[in-house]
C-alpha cells in the first residue's frame, strides 16, 4: 500500500516537472552565428494557432542574415535573404515542429549575433493562470459572480503586461544593435585615422628619398 | 487498488512522453552552443533543458541515457565564469545576475564516446526564463497564504516591477550609448584637425628639405 502510494507520488512529481516545462509559450534567445554556418531551431505548435516570430541581427559586419521557416512537412513557408530584422505571423494549420533557420553562409569572415523571439497563441483562449491555480485557496463564495469580473480584468491586465514586456525586449534588441554598430564605428574611425597618418608620413619620406636618389645617381653618371 | 494505481501510472507515463512545447535544437558531439541574455542586475534566471538521443531501432528520438550529460557554463558581462557545472541528461540551472549586462550561457555535451552519437545529433529542449517568470506562484501562495485573487495581483505587481527594472537598465544603457557617441564625434574632429596639421607640416618640411638639398648640390 505504502509502496503504491510512493510510486504514484513519484509519477506525480515527474508530471509536475513536465507540466512546469510545458507551460512555456514564449521563448526568446540571443545567440552567436559563426561565419559560414547555419542554425535551426524547432518549435512545436498546435493546430489552428498562431506563431509569431520576430528576429533582429544585433551585431556583425553586414548586420544581415538569411531567414526561413519550414512547416512540419518540410514546405518552406517563409524565406528572406540578407535582412537585418523581420516580423512574421504564421497560422499554424497543422500540429508539428516548425523549423526556424538562420543562415550566415554568404558571409566568409563575420559572425553575427542574432536575437529572435517566438510567441505562440493557441486557438482555445489562453487559459493563463486560471486553470493552474484553481482550487489553490478558499474562494470567497459570497462575492463569486463579481469575482469573475475582477478575475477577467486582472487576466486582461496580465496579458497586456506580457505584451509590454515583449515590446520592451524588442526595443532592447534594437538598442543593442545600435550600440554594437556604434562601437564598431568608433574602432574603425580610430584605426583608419592612425593608418592614414602612418601612410601619409611614409609617403612623404619616400617622396623625399626618391627625389634625392634621382639626383645622386645623375651626379655619378655625369662624372 | 494496485490496478488503479498502475493505470494512473501508465497514463502519467504517457504525459511524460508528450512532446514539450519548448524550443529545441540539435547539437553535435563536441559542439558548444552559446546563448546571450542581456539582463538588469539582481535578476534571477532559470534554465531547464531536456535531452533526447536518436534511436536507430525505433527511428525516433528517445530520452538520452543517464550517462550522457551536459556541461553548463555561465559567464557574466565581465567574462568571469559564475557557473560551470556538469548536469545529467535533464537538468535545471539557476543564477542571479549581480551586474547588469550581457550574460553568456554555454552548453556542450560531455560525451566522450563517439559511438554514442552514431545517429548524428543530440536533441536539446531548452527553456530559459528570466525575472518574474521564474517565480513559482503556487509556492508563494502557500508561503504567504494568499487567496487566488491576491496571488493574481501579486503576479501583476511582479510583472510591473520587472518592466520598471528593465526601463531603468535601458536608461543607464542609453546614457552610456550617448557618451560613446559623443566620444566618437570628438575623436573624429580631433583626428581630422591633427591630420590636416601634420599634412601641412610634412609638406613644408619636404619643400624646405628639397630646397636645401638642391642648393647643396648647386642645382639652384
Amino acid at each position: 500500500m505504502a509502496a503504491v502510494v510512493k510510486q504514484a507520488f513519484v509519477w506525480m512529481s515527474f508530471v509536475a516537472v513536465m507540466a512546469s516545462f510545458n507551460q512555456n509559450r514564449d521563448s526568446e534567445l540571443t545567440f552567436l552565428l559563426p561565419a559560414g554556418a547555419a542554425e535551426c531551431f524547432f518549435q512545436t505548435a498546435q493546430r489552428n494557432g498562431t506563431l509569431e516570430v520576430e528576429y533582429q541581427v544585433i551585431a556583425g559586419a553586414g548586420m544581415d542574415v538569411d531567414f526561413s521557416i519550414f512547416s512540419p512537412q518540410g514546405f518552406q513557408l517563409i524565406s528572406e535573404f540578407r535582412r537585418s530584422d523581420g516580423v512574421h505571423m504564421l497560422e499554424s494549420t497543422e500540429y508539428g515542429d516548425y523549423r526556424i533557420c538562420f543562415d550566415n553562409s554568404f558571409s566568409r569572415f563575420s559572425e553575427k549575433m542574432v536575437f529572435f523571439e517566438i510567441i505562440l497563441e493557441s486557438a482555445a483562449n489562453d487559459d493563463g493562470p486560471n486553470d493552474e491555480w484553481a482550487g489553490l485557496a478558499d474562494p470567497e463564495n459570497l462575492l463569486e459572480y463579481k469575482l469573475e469580473d475582477i478575475r477577467e480584468s486582472i487576466d486582461s491586465v496580465h496579458r497586456q503586461l506580457e505584451r509590454s514586456r515583449q515590446m520592451q525586449t524588442v526595443l532592447r534588441a534594437f538598442e543593442a544593435r545600435d550600440r554594437n554598430l556604434l562601437e564598431d564605428n568608433l574602432w574603425r574611425v580610430s584605426f583608419w585615422s592612425c593608418a592614414c597618418l602612418v601612410v601619409m608620413v611614409m609617403v612623404a619620406i619616400t617622396q623625399v628619398y626618391t627625389v634625392r636618389r634621382l639626383f645622386d645617381d645623375r651626379r655619378r653618371v655625369r662624372s | 487498488m494496485t490496478v488503479v494505481a498502475s493505470c494512473v501510472g501508465v497514463l502519467l507515463l504517457f504525459a511524460w512522453f508528450t512532446p514539450s512545447k519548448a524550443l529545441y535544437f540539435h547539437i553535435g558531439e563536441t559542439e558548444k552552443k552559446c546563448f546571450i541574455e542581456e539582463i538588469p542586475d539582481e535578476t534571477m534566471v532559470i534554465g531547464k533543458y531536456r535531452t533526447q538521443l536518436w534511436d536507430k531501432q525505433t527511428g525516433s528520438f528517445l530520452p538520452a541515457t543517464p550517462g550522457l550529460g551536459m556541461h553548463v557554463e555561465i559567464k557574466d558581462p565581465d567574462t568571469k565564469v559564475i557557473l560551470s557545472r556538469q548536469y545529467g541528461s535533464d537538468g535545471r540551472f539557476t543564477f542571479t545576475s549581480h551586474t547588469p549586462g550581457e550574460h553568456q550561457i554555454c552548453l556542450h555535451s560531455n560525451s566522450t564516446k563517439m559511438a554514442l552519437f552514431a545517429g548524428g545529433k543530440l536533441r536539446v529542449h531548452l527553456d530559459i526564463q528570466v525575472g518574474e517568470h521564474t517565480n513559482n506562484y503556487p509556492e508563494i501562495a502557500a508561503k504567504d497564504k494568499l487567496t487566488e485573487l491576491q496571488l493574481r495581483v501579486r503576479q501583476l505587481l511582479d510583472q510591473v516591477e520587472q518592466i520598471q527594472k528593465e526601463q531603468n537598465y535601458q536608461r543607464y544603457r542609453e546614457e552610456r550609448f550617448r557618451m560613446t557617441s559623443e566620444s566618437t564625434n570628438q575623436r573624429v574632429l580631433w583626428w581630422s584637425i591633427a591630420q590636416t596639421v601634420i599634412l601641412i607640416i610634412t609638406a613644408i618640411w619636404q619643400m624646405r628639405h628639397l630646397k636645401s638639398f638642391f642648393e647643396a648640390k648647386k642645382l639652384v
